[in-house]
């Protein structure tokens, strides 16, 4: 809803930006966290988690630009009927809270884990530590940083087939809504 | 999280002190660092075996084939140069957790006594300072000559360290408190 009233057709282009760098970035966390909790050798092992670190911290700063950009624009009109408007607004807010917990708890863990691993984000500055390491708090933060992160690749997943049903079904041309470029943006009846 | 250890260790080699068939008494043996490899591996709980190697140190050996326990080793091992194949974790591996490089910046090992088991086997005894702390290390040493050169002397050891003893604490017992080590050294007549 627009809070100027009219309605844009399109998001704007710093929330186009920041969604589709959210989405890549949140994807390689996801298969990063996957992969290198299974696969490879001591030292890439080493690197690739500094590198989910770095990503999760710049995933972080997304997060909070797209908040920013998210209230303080305005927004498209939702599409499709109540039910889907209500699901709609559920996911995107879960979508949010997910992305913040998993952080969160990522951060949690790595702060309380066995070894104390410092986090060099990209190789640039020092991430501080939450805590000293703590072995119950490192169990139930690394378990709980798991769960949220398949959880938010579940409902990323939901998220973007429920985009693909509004511009393959419907045919309402949401993609032009989230696209680069100049689209219509207007719905395409 | 990662866990890795190190430290080393060098030590060892030593003495060969075998060949009592050669005329020279007491010889002194540069160490050759092309032929020189101080490695390590610690192995830790949900996490890969890692393996490092130390790539800066220095090593003199004194042979005395007549008098095998007149024999001395010793070497000294640049901590910065600790190589785990990646040059963050090496630079953790530096750090106040592990290594602590900036304040101790060489590990040592000194023999104290060099026993002939047979002959191509020497029992080295000697101290290691690590972090600081000394502490006695027994290295077995296989010594290889070939008859062909004279003049080269080829050493192999293995052993392990109690990094706890040492005050590496860190990662324990997530992170093993044994370090093996593993030590390969060639060395020329000077």
């Amino acid at each position: 809803m627009s809070k100027g009233g009219v309605a844009p057709a399109r998001w704007s282009a710093p929330t186009i930006v920041l969604h589709w760098l959210s989405a890549i970035v949140i994807f390689a966390l996801v298969a990063l966290g996957f992969l290198m909790t299974r696969f490879f050798d001591s030292a890439t092992r080493f690197d690739l988690y500094q590198l989910h670190k770095s990503f999760g911290v710049l995933a972080l700063a997304l997060l909070a630009a797209r908040l920013l950009f998210r209230f303080a624009g305005a927004a498209p009109a939702p599409l499709g009927p109540p039910w889907e408007r209500a699901a709609a607004a559920i996911v995107h807010g879960a979508l949010y809270a997910l992305t913040l917990l998993a952080i969160l708890l990522g951060w949690l863990a790595a702060s309380s884990a066995p070894l104390p691993v410092p986090t060099i984000v990209f190789g640039l500055f020092a991430w501080p530590s939450l805590m000293g390491a703590d072995p119950a708090t490192f169990a139930f933060a690394s378990l709980a940083h798991r769960l949220t992160g398949y959880g938010l690749a579940m409902l990323a997943g939901l998220h973007a087939a429920a985009a693909l049903k509004h511009a393959l079904v419907d045919r309402e041309g949401v993609f032009s809504r989230m696209a680069f470029g100049r689209g219509p943006g207007a719905p395409r009846r | 999280m990662p866990a890795r250890c190190e430290f080393l260790a060098a030590a060892f080699v030593a003495a060969l002190a075998i060949l009592s068939d050669t005329a020279h008494a007491r010889m002194s043996w540069a160490i050759d660092p092309a032929r020189t490899h101080i490695r390590f591996a610690v192995d830790a709980t949900g996490w890969p075996r890692t393996v490092g190697e130390f790539r800066r140190f220095e090593g003199r050996i004194s042979v005395d084939f007549e008098r095998p326990e007149a024999s001395r080793v010793s070497f000294k091992v640049e901590a910065a140069s600790v190589d785990v194949g990646s040059s963050s974790f090496s630079d953790y591996l530096k750090s106040i957790a592990f290594l602590n490089a900036d304040k101790y910046p060489t590990i040592d090992f000194v023999s104290t006594s060099v026993e002939k088991l047979s002959d191509h086997t020497v029992r080295v005894s000697g101290d290691l300072t690590l972090l600081g702390v000394t502490k006695p290390l027994v290295v077995d040493v296989d010594v290889l000559r070939d008859g062909a050169a004279p003049s080269r002397l080829d050493f192999s050891a293995h052993t392990h360290v109690d990094r706890l003893e040492f005050g590496m604490n860190s990662g324990f017992p997530i992170i093993s408190r044994e370090v093996d080590l593993d030590i390969a050294s060639g060395a020329r007549e000077q």
